[in-house]
């Protein structure tokens, strides 16, 4: 399942792990987290990974170019 | 702790039961409600992550190179290129619920009869593993019928989200994420050889990532952290040795000896636990 489409919208999806990410690690964002302050390391490391596999899944939904 | 985390970790009985079952039961003064309890299980887990990290020193190698090199292409051409997108598509449902489900769990893990019940749930899991196991089983010799199943690359990308969600079960004290792992891999049509490499493989990047994570509140929290260190290297000892022993088990070997191991250890627990002694 190959689009440019899907591509992009994986691509905006893993920028916005990111955000996510620094978001928790910064201590600004506290959804779904044991304590209501501070830095949440554990929930941004997810994050990134999360964006990781976004831009991979991107990169493998783009439509290749006949070598 | 340490030696008995290591040992039991690998095997599908369930650590995280026993290490919450077995001080309880021999009355060993350790709070399980203690804030220090998780983050000093996680290093022991460290321990465990470092034993595999060494059994499987070379396939990391091959599986991060093959994962760089897919990635950048967008394309997998290797065994050891799918292997490596299999273990990030079976890290990441385990990793988002145990990221999300950690207060829940840390409650769960005060009370040993709830982890003796889960053992005796972990055991009809095994036992039900391999009963729907022998019904895709052809052939008399164990060698024949092993040789009808698949490597742990020829396992579907479904499969492997599914698998790693399962992984996320074994975080209820009581549940063996080896055991559902392997039981999970066993329903894809791997050997058991491989669905053992396979939760072995896929256990790593979670006990590294949870054990990294939870060790800066370790030093935050005025433990004994040369004792608490020599407990994570008997634990990786253990773990190591558990590992060789596992593999070459189960080239024939089966999960029903586990099962009826954890249902009798949580009835055996129960029953102790029920009359305080």
């Amino acid at each position: 399942m190959r689009s440019n489409s899907i591509a992009v919208a994986l691509g905006v999806l893993g920028v916005v792990f990111i955000v996510v990410a620094v978001l928790y690690a910064l201590g600004v964002l506290q959804i779904l987290t044991s304590t209501t302050s501070g830095p949440h390391y554990k929930h941004a490391v997810l994050f990134v990974v999360l964006a990781v596999a976004s831009f991979v899944a991107a990169n493998f939904a783009r439509p290749k170019t006949a070598v | 702790m340490g030696l008995l985390q290591g040992a039991s970790e690998l095997f599908p009985v369930s650590s995280l039961g026993h290490a919450v079952l077995v001080p309880s039961l021999l009355h060993w003064s350790f709070k399980q409600s203690d804030p220090s309890f998780v983050p000093f299980l996680v290093l022991l887990h460290l321990g465990t992550a470092t034993a595999l990290l060494v059994i499987y020193r070379e396939q990391w190698v091959v599986i991060v190179r093959g994962f760089v090199t897919a990635a950048i292409r967008g394309q997998m051409k290797t065994d050891s290129e799918r292997l490596a997108m299999l273990l990030l598509v079976g890290t990441i449902p385990a990793a988002v619920l145990g990221v999300f489900l950690e207060t829940r769990i840390k409650t769960l893990f005060a009370s040993p009869t709830e982890a003796a019940g889960f053992l005796i749930l972990n055991g009809l899991l095994m036992l039900g593993f391999e009963a729907l196991r022998r019904r895709a089983e052809r052939g008399s010799s164990r060698t024949e019928q092993e040789s009808h199943f698949a490597d742990a690359e020829r396992i579907s990308f479904r499969a492997a989200a599914l698998v790693g969600a399962c992984q996320a079960l074994a975080f209820l004290p009581g549940i063996s994420r080896s055991g559902i792992t392997i039981g999970g891999g066993l329903l894809a049509g791997l050997r058991h050889q491989e669905a053992a490499r396979f939760s072995f493989l896929l256990a790593t990047p979670v006990i590294l990532g949870a054990g990294l994570v939870e060790v800066p509140e370790l030093l935050k929290s005025g433990v004994p952290i040369a004792e608490y260190a020599a407990a994570a290297v008997l634990s990786g000892v253990a773990a190591y040795a558990s590992a060789r022993f596992l593999l070459r088990y189960f080239r024939s070997g089966r999960l029903d000896p586990y099962g009826w191991y954890c249902i009798l250890a949580g009835l055996a627990a129960l029953a102790l636990l029920h009359f305080s002694l």
